[in-house]
């Protein structure tokens, strides 16, 4: 093969049952058609036949891929993606920041692909171009923490470990008196990075996630659960070789100058998505409480969920990822009044989880109070909620649970509570009540350990919903299932025309996904820049880039592949159609393993029914409900029209083949098309 | 690879030690405080014959292009800094996010600065003589702290390394003196004609890890010994930097030990001072 650059052209496969490695050398062909992460990584569960109904997502045959993009080392934002078929049986695409990524790439893979089961719990090392399979006993069924300090001195580089060589003689007679040489040898270095599950992926909860750096998570669509089911406690990675790039000084020359615009970025620089706040709740009305009863507090007075506040209260230390100035991570610990959660060290809370598991767990409220009573308390007693918010945060990551369905769900069984539909007797006697942070610890070790309901409640927000209506013979508890796609909506919701755009989550590749892009040609019913939009995203999860700075890299990035890989030819437009790849595989992925048949029907009008019988109760909004009110325009009118543009049919939304064929991927997935067209 | 060699050529003698670029040089200041030595013990320059520093050139060092990336696009005034004598790293783990931009940096100078060919088209950290590691939640950057044996106790006023290394090839390059575009300014080098390498021997980076930190590394290439020469005075780390106060080029006149910590007991301090907690690492 010719030489490449930015990536390096090789894959590992792990067979976890046989216990060898392979070396996959994906063709120059394929890294121009995918690039790299998301995208790459769909086209190998087409081109392995992991799309086929027949594979168990929770068994030996799933393939679990961690993969990286063609600026991921010397790039900026560098990010990871796991690609997999989810337990939910659906798409799982998830991107994590950190370490890892880079040092990936500078061990010389473009990606990791895991197939088959263990028989005991292992964890992969990586060090350079040896991957080894090793023995994990040692961590299984610890939290994430703790597993990544121990396992990172476990991988070192060949030259960061020695044996002693040292004598007492090599040191000065008055000095060997003093302080001998303990006999030591090298072994003090920590370089490696390391991503693993918690006791949640190990026990398989459906929305276990895979979590580095304590705090960052691959956090949706249970990449855990799978890692969990091929008992993989965790990929350990230490890479000396550095990452080639074709333009060196160009490559340089774009990310200083990305970094010079990412420094004078105060929003970010400042408290991360922290800073997005009270502004979703009194401006834009649409942050989750209590399982989005509410979206926003008849008193604005409500503060602990401000990053200024949050920064006051109790942030210690900012973190980035590698080559960004962002360092939207923020370290905390805990101070409470409360034993349980005080001195706990956890990160900030990130959006995500404020809206997820704080509002939307009714942790906000004075006592007795609903969000539409006035704020009574005092600034400690925002200090005080906001720790139940930050301790909720840290259970679900140090378990190695994504927070977004995890806090749907939550959320989903408070709210029946309320509603009287269910008894705390279904709950095995836990009294799930709205900001109870006792109950929720309470009920996360039933969920993790799957003990009692907690078995029931592992599958998550959607299945729960299912499990309770059919127990009660009650079909209205499905509607205060707060899903898309049967996975928990994050915390953007679509009834304030403020926000999101309900078709953004019908028509997203991932369920229920808030980053997917497209949201102001959503909102003007503007097709073709929505679906500009959604490209670009999985571009930039194929570069693997990250969705904050996204402004910073405007009109940089295509210079910014072609510096790193040296393909000069490369234009806007491949950029475009490698996310219309990703679309359309994504589609027919999640259409063909569940074996759909009206897709429409059984998938996309999967959507909360809150969004549209449910207005807004309070706020700017008040009133407001999804696309006016109006579900058949969306499904029989927009959504046809939306496939249309994709070129993609317009009663179930099928790439037809002569899309396929124009984007160069008939081969992989034109067969499967023709079964459902 | 490239041979590094001493250039042990006379510093030019028409330059007026007060002309250069109105500062004072290390020299100067001592004489004009009287104070003597003893105030500024750093970076093992006691003891040892200081020259008058020559003129620093206009640009930045023409053995690195690629080698200060902080200055681009910034915005100001891309300052030419003065290589100076005396100086010490410290660090604000607190302020520091451990984003790599000062190990991009070093890598990037001593990358092209001993393997121009190899390092052509690769960005290498392992070239870097300054790491940051993450450990979870609190960052550690992890360099040489320039320690220093106490002749009284230990019998030599070298550095640790330097003390036990079997071919004395780890030099401390006067003032004036060393490659070109690096001015020595009394700071550590390591003679790679004479380095054994990690093949062969380890000694430094031992007594380091043994007794003191974890300051050297060793080149992926020719696998010699690394250790960080402040840049001969004007560190790149310092200036690719982006956060205010987390990594300083300061007068401080102590004894690099007492700034030295194994990366996991500074990692350890941290926890226990930040969150209150004791991990072991």
């Amino acid at each position: 093969m010719a030489d490449l650059f930015g990536m390096t052209g090789k894959i590992a496969r792990v067979d976890l049952t046989s216990g060898t490695v392979t070396v996959i050398e994906p063709p120059e062909e394929v890294y121009r058609k995918f690039l790299g992460g998301s995208a790459l990584g769909v086209y190998y569960l087409f081109k392995e036949g992991i799309v086929s109904p027949d594979v168990d997502p929770l068994g030996p045959d799933n393939m679990l891929q961690f993969l990286i993009g063609p600026i991921t080392g010397a790039g900026p934002n560098a990010r990871s993606v796991t690609v997999t078929k989810s337990a939910y049986n659906f798409i799982s695409i998830a991107t994590s920041g950190g370490q890892a990524a880079a040092e990936l790439k500078f061990a010389g893979w473009d990606g990791i692909q895991i197939v088959g089961k263990a028989s005991k719990p292992v964890y992969i090392a990586v060090i350079d171009d040896v991957v080894e399979i090793r023995d994990a006993s040692h961590v299984w069924g610890k939290g994430v923490e703790e597993v990544e300090l121990i396992l990172k001195k476990e991988v070192l580089a060949e030259t960061e470990s020695r044996e002693a060589m040292m004598r007492d003689a090599d040191l000065t007679p008055e000095w060997a008196a003093l302080r001998p040489v303990k006999r030591k040898g090298l072994g003090e270095k920590r370089l490696a990075s390391v991503w693993s599950i918690g006791p949640g992926g190990e026990n398989q909860v459906w929305y276990a996630n895979v979590i580095t750096e304590g705090a960052r998570a691959h956090g949706r669509y249970g990449p855990g659960a799978i890692m969990g089911s091929k008992n993989l406690k965790a990929v350990v990675i230490r890479g000396t070789k550095g990452h080639k790039l074709a333009d060196k000084a160009k490559f340089l020359e774009l990310v200083n100058a990305i970094h010079a615009s990412e420094k004078n970025d105060y929003f970010w620089r400042s408290y991360g998505t922290a800073g997005i706040g009270a502004r979703s709740a009194y401006v834009e009305d649409a942050y989750p409480i209590r399982n989005w009863q509410w979206c926003a507090w008849a008193d604005p007075q409500v503060k602990a969920i401000e990053g200024a506040f949050m920064d006051t209260a109790s942030f210690v230390h900012k973190q980035a990822c590698p080559n960004c100035l962002l360092k939207c991570l923020t370290t905390v610990e805990i101070t409470s009044e409360d034993p349980l959660m005080d001195g706990t060290i956890t990160d900030m809370p990130d959006w995500e989880a404020m809206g997820m598991v704080g509002g939307n767990l009714g942790y906000f409220e004075m006592p007795g109070k609903t969000p539409s009573d006035p704020f009574t308390g005092t600034h400690i007693d925002q200090a005080e909620n906001l720790a139940k918010l930050q301790f909720t945060t840290a259970l679900h990551d140090n378990y190695g649970l994504d927070f977004i369905d995890g806090g749907a769900l939550l959320a989903l069984l408070m709210e029946l509570r309320q509603r009287e539909l269910i008894t705390p007797e279904d709950l095995d006697g836990i009294d799930l009540k709205w900001g109870d942070v006792h109950a929720v610890d309470e009920m996360l070790k039933k969920i993790v350990y799957r003990q009692g309901i907690g078995d029931v409640l592992a599958r998550g927000t959607w299945e729960t919903a299912k499990y309770f209506a059919e127990k009660k013979g009650n079909p209205e508890i499905m509607n205060y299932s707060m899903t898309a796609h049967r996975y928990g909506q994050p915390a953007h919701d679509v009834r304030s025309p403020a926000d999101k755009n309900a078709m953004e989550y019908v028509t997203v590749r991932r369920p229920s996904e808030h980053t997917g892009g497209g949201g102001a040609g959503f909102k003007q019913g503007d097709w073709a820049a929505a679906i500009a939009g959604q490209n670009n995203k999985c571009a930039t999860d194929s570069m693997v880039s990250c969705s904050f700075p996204g402004g910073h890299f405007a009109g940089k990035t295509v210079d910014l592949i072609k510096a790193a890989t040296g393909w000069t030819d490369f234009t806007e437009e491949d950029l475009f159609n490698i996310g219309a790849r990703e679309y359309a595989l994504c589609r027919l992925f999640d259409i063909h393993t569940q074996g759909l048949t009206d897709p429409k029907e059984q998938w996309d009008k999967l959507v909360p029914h809150r969004w549209f019988y449910d207005p807004l109760p309070t706020g700017p909004q008040k009133g407001a409900v999804a696309y006016e009110g109006n579900p058949d325009k969306l499904f029989n009118e927009a959504l046809p029209a939306y496939w249309k543009e994709r070129g993609w049919t317009e009663d179930k939304g099928i790439p037809t083949l002569e899309t396929l064929k124009a984007l160069g991927i008939d081969d992989i997935a034109g067969e499967i098309a023709k079964q459902h067209l | 690879m490239t041979r590094v060699e001493r250039r042990d050529k006379e510093p030019e003698p028409n330059k007026e030690p007060t002309q250069s670029g109105g500062k004072i040089s290390r020299r100067e200041f001592l004489g004009m405080t009287g104070t003597g030595i003893a105030g500024l013990v750093i970076g093992g320059i006691v003891g040892r014959e200081v020259f008058p520093k020559q003129a620093a050139p206009a640009a930045a060092p023409a053995a690195a292009p690629a080698a200060a990336p902080a200055a681009a696009g910034e915005g100001e005034a891309a300052a030419v800094s003065e290589p100076k004598a005396g100086y010490t790293l410290v660090f604000d783990p607190v302020q520091c996010t451990g984003c790599m931009k000062c190990a991009v940096a070093c890598s990037e100078k001593y990358g092209a600065y001993f393997h121009p060919e190899e390092t052509k088209n690769t960005v290498n950290l392992e070239f870097s003589r300054i790491r940051p590691m993450r450990f979870q939640y609190v960052d550690v950057i992890n360099n040489c702290h320039y320690c220093e044996l106490m002749e009284w106790a230990e019998g030599s006023n070298e550095f640790p390394c330097q003390a036990v290394c079997p071919e004395d090839a780890i030099l401390t390059v006067p003032e004036g003196e060393g490659e070109a575009g690096y001015y020595g300014m009394g700071y550590k080098w390591i003679d790679q004609e004479k380095c054994l390498g990690i093949d062969k021997c380890w000694r430094c980076a031992e007594i380091c890890e043994d007794q003191f930190a974890s300051g050297i590394s060793f080149d992926p290439i020719s696998r010699k010994a690394q250790v960080c020469s402040r840049c001969g005075g004007d560190p790149e780390c310092v200036k690719a930097c982006p956060e205010p106060l987390a990594l300083q080029w300061v007068p401080v006149g102590r004894n690099g030990r007492f700034y030295a910590q194994h990366p996991t007991a500074y990692a350890e301090l941290l926890y226990r001072k930040m969150y209150n907690k004791r991990r072991e690492l």
